[in-house]
């Protein structure tokens, strides 16, 4: 349950300890192992309590484990959560997705993630990266951890765990990675709606249309239902161009209205980096806006767009 | 010069009966806007709206029962956070807001029909032809339903 998250700073023994705890009572515990290219971490699944002793937890755990919740209904599941996963899994409980009764959530203060991505591509594709808990070393060199910190870890406004502790403040951030997306946000939000149309064209055009946003978010659940993928439906056509990207997103774009937690997969997953939270921040911040609602904060909350309040929605009242 | 193509989503119940009315009285309305029936406005999933833009409209105009009298009790109070999201929305994927309006005309309200549409038919006409479709209008599905049914 959501109320009964683990909050200490926990060392790996720890983190081994809470997964074979978990598993008394869970069919499976999801976390991270260093089992993936150059060290960093790779998703796994924890079935006995011996296999515990490899999970790890450290700032290359970037993924959003909440996206397997859904697939595995049936079963008990313990789950390592960041706090932006665990907005995630009480997103999906809001929802009745999933059964809080089923899920126990393993909550770790997060250390800031790194932008893998972007290490890779100035150090080559599989650099090994080490993270002790205080240096980042790629290769066996320290870099300055700042530079890799992603905007949306930069800016993150849920440094506070959803069960009430602060994690650490992030070592400095004189970041260049966050620097690169908040100037193109700037470059974006200045841009009139024209040059915005020619923007995501151009953006658009690089979509080889894997579907990897919608398999990496946690909300995107509808699996084969997908109107995305739908040839009866048509909202989208069969082929791989600019204007069926621009469908698909408008799409996913639309459904994740008020059910969006933030949690930055759909971009981080993009092959060809289309900055897709461009859109969903900005849809986040008029529905914060125009409903007072964040999703995935109170698993309690109704969803805004499925409910209204007659006199109290203020516009267009007559 | 082309002309405009301004796309109207309007609710059976009330505003498709208020343009009726208009018809009737033989009140002057521009000819541009092009009038499809809805059951309710709690159905105009703002994806049609943005489909429409994608495949050229000028212009996009929705209109339902006033809050309060709809048919279906509440089904315009659903529409009216969906399409003010909407509306928030558009300037962030590349349309300008202008060439978007949601309004409430009863099935009485004739005359005021004739005016939400000379009104926003002289706004989009102020704004000009909008941005080129993005996507070719899809022809329409051939396929018999046993044909489909194979393919998926």
């Amino acid at each position: 349950m959501i109320s009964e998250l683990a909050k200490s700073e926990l060392s790996m023994s720890d983190l081994a300890a809470k997964i074979s705890e978990a598993l008394a009572g869970a069919d499976l515990v999801l976390g991270w192992t260093a089992s993936g290219p150059g060290g960093v971490a790779a998703p796994a699944r924890f079935y006995e309590q011996a296999e515990a002793q490899q999970a790890v937890f450290d700032s290359t755990c970037v993924h959003n484990l909440a996206v397997h919740l859904p697939r595995l209904k049936e079963r008990r599941v313990g789950i390592v959560a960041k706090p932006c996963d665990a907005r995630a899994v009480n997103q999906l409980i809001a929802e009745r997705e999933i059964d809080p009764g089923r899920v126990s959530v393993i909550g770790v203060e997060c250390p800031s993630m790194v932008d893998v991505k972007t290490i890779w591509r100035r150090f080559g594709y599989g650099a090994r990266i080490e993270d002790d808990g205080e240096r980042l070393l790629v290769n066996g060199a320290e870099v300055e951890r700042g530079k890799y910190t992603p905007a949306k870890c930069a800016d993150c406004a849920d440094r506070v765990h959803p069960a009430g502790e602060q994690s650490a403040a992030v070592a400095d951030v004189t970041d260049e990675t966050a620097a690169d997306e908040r100037q193109l946000r700037e470059r974006f939000n200045a841009m009139s709606p024209a040059e915005r149309r020619e923007f995501w064209r151009e953006q658009y055009s690089r979509c080889i249309r894997c579907y990897a946003c919608r398999e990496a978010c946690p909300m995107c659940y509808c699996r084969d239902v997908c109107i995305m993928q739908s040839d009866e439906s048509r909202w989208t056509g069969g082929g791989v161009n600019a204007g069926d990207a621009e469908m698909m997103q408008l799409i996913r774009v639309n459904h994740l209205a008020g059910r969006c937690t933030g949690c930055g997969e759909c971009e981080r997953a993009c092959p060809a980096g289309i900055p897709l939270m461009l859109l969903m921040e900005e849809q986040n911040r008029v529905v914060e806006e125009l409903f007072g609602h964040r999703a995935g904060v109170d698993p309690d909350a109704r969803p805004p767009l499925l409910s209204f309040n007659a006199n109290n929605d203020g516009w267009r009242k007559a | 010069m082309a002309e405009l193509k301004l796309i109207g989503f309007l609710c059976n119940w009330c505003s498709y009966a208020g343009a009726d009315m208009a018809g009737t009285a033989r009140l002057k309305q521009p000819g541009e806007l092009r009038i499809i029936r809805m059951p309710c406005t709690g159905r105009v999933d703002p994806l049609l709206v943005l489909k429409a833009f994608q495949e050229g409209a000028d212009g996009v105009l929705v209109s339902g029962c006033h809050p309060g009298d709809c048919h279906y009790n509440e089904g315009n109070y659903y529409a009216r956070r969906r399409l003010e999201l909407l509306a928030r929305m558009l300037p962030a994927f590349g349309i300008e807001p202008e060439r978007f309006e949601y309004t409430w005309v009863s099935a009485s309200e004739g005359a005021r029909w004739a005016q939400v549409v000379d009104d926003f038919t002289t706004r989009i006409r102020m704004l000009g032809i909008g941005d080129e479709p993005t996507v070719a209008k899809q022809p329409d599905d051939q396929r018999t339903g046993e044909e489909r049914a194979v393919n998926e």
